[in-house]
């Protein structure tokens, strides 16, 4: 079950539905081994029940998923996982250190407990009792958590919120440094930086549906075109008549414009508006792709 | 990743904690042999009053650890979400339940240890040696159905009200089952209704151990329990399945 060409994650036209909603509806996706597949999604996309149905924790109404070529939820799946979810708690009144030797046992090949305190930056509050720790502190203890089994798949639930910049920083080392060595990262976040900083795919879901799936850089060219942010005298109706325009916002005194033909775009604007000022010009960020493409999603 | 080593960090993991929270240690412990000091033996009417409520009160101090250590254990752990990454982590389910079991019934020992040391030196209980064991492992079973109780308190309420259920549930069945009270002294209403309740059985069980003069009913109360215990764990693994 280690062939490198099994598939990390391989899942069949899952449907999930929790009484008037669908969570999930005809989800398939095999994410390769060695990526760092990041899942994005607004509240409700059904990024955190695609991940339950991944653990077993959430049974699919229909389709399947395997773990390394194992059905998810068994055994030998888990032992194959490291995971880090969202609203779960460690006991009070255990220390970091006593949470990961207990979680070391359940591990044919444990990673040392000292080292993992080292890498996810845990010196000065191993010992101390969980209760006692601060937000950030307590992710980082369950992010080593979830690195202790040295799994060949890490899940990682919005491992960041709550985190400062430099204890984000931590993890995304860690994480990058983990796939370097053939760990299958698979993460969801709120942080769009995070996923284009950190992952080789991206995987966009948007009312239960994949409606992206491809590099950071592909996903900005897909949505494509150019921002133009300036500060105009013309109206709306002479922007919109501009080459290429598709949305127009307006905020304070600057505008911007997305069009498909950016020089085309630029050139009339220049020419149309000679008092024109404070331009800029750029490709959209992921967030603005990720924006567009799930707001075009939902109508 | 040997069952019995990740069983004994388990349990190692749940005896720490345990240990760490007041709350669960000092009513656990020192409810039944205070109690059974004050009404066993100072205010007892002499006679065999110590040795009567030595049985009932042995099912009493056992009961507090596993209705409150699997109730609140279980409602807190599953609603912050530990339960679900326990479940996602490649330990069975085996190993989490056993250990609180061996937690439990250690926690039980501890209870039950005091009173009898009360019952022997101050209150003049007098037992043949087999009694005195057979009586101590009696004890220990009663636990077990406890325990599932106490699990199936759990899955059922959220941590806030887990404690507040397990406390009546843990006064209800000592009062009702006649662990303070001899049954015979309630109206009948109260001792049909102490037919529902395990204490009750578990106390007569107890009972038949040290007095064997009284005719009872033993192998009915043994099946009832074993029934009752039966039916609790059924319900019990199907809550552990049902979990979202």
């Amino acid at each position: 079950m280690n062939h490198p060409t099994i598939p990390a994650i391989a899942a069949r036209a899952l449907h999930k539905s929790f009484k008037d909603t669908h969570a999930l509806r005809d989800v398939s996706v095999s994410i390769e081994q060695g990526q760092i597949c990041a899942l994005l999604g607004k509240n409700g996309a059904g990024k955190t029940t695609f991940i339950k149905t991944a653990l077993g924790l959430v049974t699919a109404d229909r389709g399947d998923v395997q773990v390394l070529g194992e059905p998810a939820g068994s055994l030998a799946a888990r032992r194959e996982l490291g995971v880090m979810l969202q609203d779960v708690d460690l006991p009070d009144l255990l220390s970091a250190r006593e949470h990961l030797t207990l979680f070391s046992s359940y591990y044919a090949r444990p990673a040392d407990v000292e080292a993992v305190i080292q890498m996810a930056d845990l010196e000065g509050f191993a010992d101390q009792r969980y209760k006692t720790l601060s937000g950030g502190q307590k992710r980082r203890v369950q992010f080593s958590v979830a690195l202790i089994g040295q799994p060949k798949i890490l899940f990682l639930d919005e491992p960041t919120t709550g985190l400062d910049g430099d204890a984000r920083r931590t993890v995304w080392d860690n994480v990058r440094r983990l796939a370097d060595g053939g760990t299958t990262v698979i993460l969801t976040t709120h942080y769009l930086e995070e996923a284009d900083a950190l992952a080789d795919r991206i995987v966009v879901l948007s009312d239960g549906r994949i409606i992206a799936d491809d590099s950071a850089s592909n996903i900005r060219n897909q949505v494509g075109g150019t921002l133009i942010r300036c500060e105009t005298a013309l109206d709306q109706s002479t922007l919109t008549s501009l080459p290429g325009v598709k949305t127009i916002e307006t905020s304070g005194r600057l505008t911007t414009l997305l069009t498909d033909d950016g020089n085309a775009a630029l050139g009339a604007l220049l020419q149309r508006d000679p008092t024109l000022g404070d331009l800029t010009v750029r490709k959209p960020s992921l967030e603005e792709a990720f924006s567009e493409l799930t707001q075009g999603a939902q109508h | 990743m040997k069952l019995s080593n990740i069983l004994l960090h388990e349990t190692g993991a749940e005896m720490t904690a345990s240990l760490r929270a007041p709350e669960f240690i000092f009513p656990t412990l020192a409810l039944p042999c205070v109690f059974y000091a004050i009404f066993g033996v100072l205010l007892s009417r002499g006679g065999n009053a110590a040795t009567y409520l030595l049985a009932t009160y042995g099912v009493f101090a056992v009961m507090g650890p596993a209705i409150f250590g699997f109730g609140v254990g279980v409602a807190t752990e599953r609603e912050k979400g530990w339960l679900s990454l326990k479940r996602v982590a490649p330990a069975p389910a085996a190993s989490y339940i056993g250990a609180k079991l061996i937690t439990t019934l250690t926690f039980a020992a501890l209870a039950l240890v005091p009173v009898y040391l009360i019952a022997g030196f101050l209150g003049d209980v007098a037992l043949p040696r087999a009694q005195w064991l057979t009586l101590f492992g009696t004890h220990l079973l009663a636990a077990l159905p406890f325990s599932l109780i106490g699990l199936l308190l759990g899955f059922r309420f959220a941590s806030g009200a887990a404690v507040a259920v397990s406390n009546i549930v843990f006064l209800g069945f000592a009062l009702l089952g006649g662990l303070w009270i001899p049954i015979s002294m309630f109206p009948g209403v109260m001792q049909t209704i102490a037919q529902a309740i395990p204490s009750f059985h578990l106390a007569e069980i107890s009972l038949s151990v040290i007095d064997t003069n009284t005719p009872r009913n033993v192998g009915l109360h043994v099946g009832v329990i074993l029934a009752m215990t039966a039916v609790l764990a059924l319900l019990a693994a199907a809550a552990w399945r049902r979990q979202p």
